[in-house]
């Protein structure tokens, strides 16, 4: 076990300048409340970590993990089949795409493991539709009022006053995973944006933190939208305030590709450094879904995701979270095997999932699903996704996974 | 238990968000308008709700003469279409012909604030509005300008008007054919988009229809096209077999595929749950049973939008506990809300900017579905949002009060100090009273004294609006 003395110093310091002018306040909490207490306890050097990384689209898995000793595999995809010298090999099987060198890298050092043919009975193939399963777990005929993610904060219901249960990085709509009757997940753009503007930005939080430790909860007054109000409200400002002072001090221990995937996860390792209770991230990567000339933008899209994921895992190393960071990334589905006549594939079904970190089982979790035995031209899933999650939960982040997938699903071999 | 009593009154069920309130509401009573009593007296804090629901919200002057009238007057008022002034139509016009033939539909969205914050005819931008998340249609798909604006026409000339012939128009609008799209519609391949959404989102809410429906209804509209631009039909691709639509069987197109829907119980119980939560709460969700007078009323008047609008805005519901501040404003009822109480005038372009980053971008809805409104305006992010867009408004020189300072505007109303200035806000911004201690603490904070009086007091402005409060209406 690492020792993380500069982690809990950092911790410290900051909760403490935090406390020194205004009340601190709590997130998350039905009604806001003093956290001084949190202040004297919040180490934070054991606490497990995951971050998903959602492939928004629909991932050509086909092409990402590729069988290229499969002749079908070239059969089905006569323009878009990649080359199998360019295939960064795996196995005698099966390799990734070129433009995965950093995955590959990450392979080599046993940080990597990847889930093949992961996917759900009668799946769906509308962009919306699929998400939403993979991020409640439920069909369109159930009620979807929560993510699975949400359904996991709702259980751990950590002591109000740390930090954000779990941080949304992006520009987009927030996740359904993240969503639940009563946690706020705070959704950042960037770290600049999550400050207060304004001359009288420092006596208007004052006063803000001030007066919602004071006023009368809502929730005495039954007024649970005014309760709903305020709690956010306070759960914005208290977000806001450590992620500022997260941002001050950080030197990323690598440098990472300019794109908007590599800045959001070094942002991610920033606040990891800072010490952060935050528990999960989540980000989004966009632009998977490849109807027509594929390949160019496949490349790109993939090139981006791995070399954003290696410098993450690398920088994370270097700053000794490695250890406690698991990284998730899925799509809502992959495509079609056989290509289309735009030179792009159609939306498809069961797919690869990632899953990186320093202590994952390395390698491949199954075979490659067959190219031949297919249902209605779309892969076979052989992995059921809530039985990735319910590895996730239960063997990493350690909480019972079956009341929060509705049902018992076996786990896999995914962690060390 | 009393039998006749269980009948006649209704739990507002427990919403899928809120803890269970147990208000019982006697429907009779919830639909009788409203008549001021001992108990329930007609007051600023009333006349301000109205005009914050059925409008933006107006400044104190209004208020004064609003409660000199009766609430059913005042109601009265805002339902009568009064066209608006040639002089103001002149302005508003002139600035969309120019933004139209500028093509790029992101200055649509300033275009449409100044009218928003300047017409006389609030009522009509409210219902513009609700009808813009009803039929969303979004900018990032239908890039050309002068279509979304064609179709945000479509909407305010139908605002109050007949529901069928605003279907009708929508059905044939190729801003909504584009971006469901359905602009191309043929008889081997029927797009069953627009049939869907018609049933689901626009007329009957999911679950009063079949799959079935869907592929039938979708034939109707075959051959239904857009060309240049233009609507029209092409009988080379209409499929001229039979139909069978929510059990009407026969030869029908695409008008007859309208009224059949039209012609369905759910439409006026879909619309008139809408318009509860538009115009009265957002939580908790209403039993069908409260909703059905106003159901009913919109069904007798043939699905006239007006009698059904004015039948609710004159409720005892209305004016209850109920409704008053049981609402997240959303962010244009909050900013221009807080504009037009105060008479202000800012720079539009900043405005519309604002209002996408906090999420409510005028012709930029996140999907055909349009807002999902109440706690889904809410995260961390939105908060601190919507108290930076109002920081950045008051900072801007651009942003006047009357055409005055905030200092020179508060005192034309005989207030000269932070307490005075509060009171001020209140009455026109707060649907409930603010506590003492906030209020103590307000005053202290932000006290006028020596300093900049200015500053000070738009700083107070600031911090009031991004209380907690402020966020309902």
């Amino acid at each position: 076990m690492p020792t993380h003395f500069s982690t809990t110093k950092t911790r410290r310091r900051f909760l403490q300048s935090s406390l020194g002018g205004a009340t601190a306040i709590g997130i998350g909490a039905a009604t806001p409340r003093l956290f001084a207490q949190a202040a004297q306890t919040g180490s934070t050097a054991g606490e497990r970590i995951l971050v998903v990384v959602q492939m928004s689209g629909g991932n050509d898995g086909l092409n990402t993990v590729i069988p290229y000793a499969d002749d079908d595999y070239r059969k089905a995809r006569p323009k878009l089949a990649i080359a199998t010298a360019d295939v960064l090999k795996c196995d005698e099987h099966v390799g990734f795409h070129p433009a995965l060198r950093g995955l590959r890298d990450l392979f080599d050092a046993g940080q990597l493991t990847v889930v093949q043919g992961v996917g759900y009975e009668h799946p769906n193939r509308s962009h919306f539709e699929a998400m939403d399963i993979w991020h409640t777990c439920r069909r369109k005929n159930e009620v979807r009022e929560d993510g699975w993610l949400g359904r996991l904060l709702e259980n751990q219901r950590k002591a109000p006053g740390g930090d954000a249960p779990a941080l949304h990085l992006g520009t987009e709509q927030q996740p359904f995973a993240v969503a639940s009757k009563n946690v706020r997940v705070p959704t950042i753009r960037d770290l600049a944006e999550f400050q207060l503007r304004g001359q009288d930005r420092q006596e208007l939080r004052t006063f803000l933190t001030a007066n919602l430790s004071r006023t009368t909860a809502a929730a005495e007054l039954n007024d649970p939208l005014l309760d709903f109000v305020q709690s956010s409200t306070s759960s914005a400002l208290a977000a806001s305030q450590r992620v500022t002072q997260a941002a001050q001090s950080y030197e990323a221990g690598v440098p990472y590709p300019d794109s908007v995937l590599g800045q959001k996860l070094r942002t991610i390792a920033q606040l990891i450094d800072a010490g952060l209770t935050t528990s999960v991230y989540y980000v989004q990567h966009d632009g998977f879904d490849t109807h027509a000339q594929q390949a160019p933008s496949h490349e790109v899209l993939l090139r981006q995701w791995s070399e954003a994921m290696a410098a993450f895992m690398r920088d994370l190393q270097h700053h000794d979270h490695a250890q406690r960071v698991c990284v998730a990334s899925f799509s809502e589905f992959g495509r079609r095997v056989a290509e289309n006549a735009s030179a792009g594939t159609d939306h498809g079904a069961a797919g690869p999932m990632f899953v990186c970190g320093g202590r994952v089982q390395p390698g491949f979790v199954g075979d490659h699903p067959s190219l031949t035995d297919l249902v209605d031209g779309d892969l076979k899933f052989q992995v059921d996704f809530r039985s990735v999650y319910a590895t996730i939960l239960k063997d990493w982040l350690r909480v019972d996974p079956d009341p929060i997938l509705a049902g018992s699903y076996g786990t896999l071999p995914l962690f060390s | 238990m009393d039998d006749l009593n269980a009948s006649q009154s209704t739990t507002l069920a427990a919403g899928t968000h809120s803890t269970a309130m147990n208000n019982h509401i006697d429907i009779d009573w919830a639909w009788q308008p409203y008549q001021p009593s001992a108990d329930r007296p007609w007051n600023h804090r009333l006349a301000a709700h109205v005009f914050r629901r059925a409008g933006f919200g107006v400044q104190r002057q209004a208020l004064d003469d609003a409660v000199a009238r009766t609430p059913a007057e005042v109601v009265d008022g805002l339902i009568a279409v009064d066209d608006e002034t040639p002089q103001f139509r002149s302005v508003a016009d002139s600035l969309m012909q120019t933004v139209v033939a500028g093509g790029d539909p992101k200055r649509l969205s300033a275009a449409w604030v100044y009218r928003l914050l300047f017409t006389p005819n609030p009522l009509i931008e409210k219902m513009t509005l609700f009808w813009h998340g009803h039929f969303a249609t979004g900018a990032e798909k239908v890039t050309d300008a002068s279509l979304n604006w064609q179709q945000n026409q479509l909407f305010r000339q139908h605002a109050l008007g007949d529901f069928s012939k605003l279907v009708n128009a929508i059905s044939q609008d190729p801003a909504m054919l584009i971006y469901l799209d359905s602009a191309v519609n043929r008889k081997a391949h029927p797009n069953e988009n627009f049939a869907r959404e018609l049933m689901e989102l626009f007329c009957l809410g999911e679950g009063n229809y079949s799959e079935r429906d869907v592929q039938e209804l979708a034939r109707c509209f075959t051959g239904w096209e857009i060309k240049n631009d233009r609507f029209r039909k092409n009988p080379y691709q209409q499929d001229t077999r039979e139909k069978t639509v929510l059990q009407q069987a026969g030869l029908i197109d695409g008008e007859d595929g309208v009224r059949v829907v039209l012609e369905q119980p759910h439409v006026e119980r879909f619309l008139a749950r809408k318009w509860f939560r538009y115009f009265v709460a957002d939580e908790p969700q209403p039993a069908d049973e409260l909703l059905q007078p106003l159901a009913d009323c919109f069904r007798e008047h043939d699905l006239c939008v007006a009698p059904a609008i004015s039948m609710l805005l004159h409720s005892n519901l209305f004016f209850s506990p109920h409704a008053v501040g049981r609402r997240i404003k959303s962010p244009v009822e909050l900013i221009v809300g807080m504009l037009r109480s105060l008479k202000a005038t800012t720079n539009t372009q900043v405005i519309a900017q604002g209002l996408l980053s906090i999420g409510q971008g005028l012709f930029y809805p996140p999907s055909v579905k349009g807002w999902d409104g109440g706690r889904a305006w809410i995260n961390s992010s939105t908060l601190l949002g919507r108290s930076n867009l109002v920081a950045d408004i008051l900072k801007s020189d651009a942003t006047l009060f009357n055409q005055q300072s905030l200092t020179e505007y508060l005192a034309s109303f005989d207030v000269h100090n932070s307490a005075q200035a509060l009171d001020h806000f209140e009455m026109c911004l707060l649907p409930t009273p603010l506590d003492d201690a906030t209020r103590t603490q307000l005053c202290e904070t932000f006290s006028v004294g020596g300093g900049d009086r200015e500053q000070t007091l738009r700083s107070l402005l600031h911090a009031f609006i991004s209380l907690p409060q402020s966020q309902l209406g």
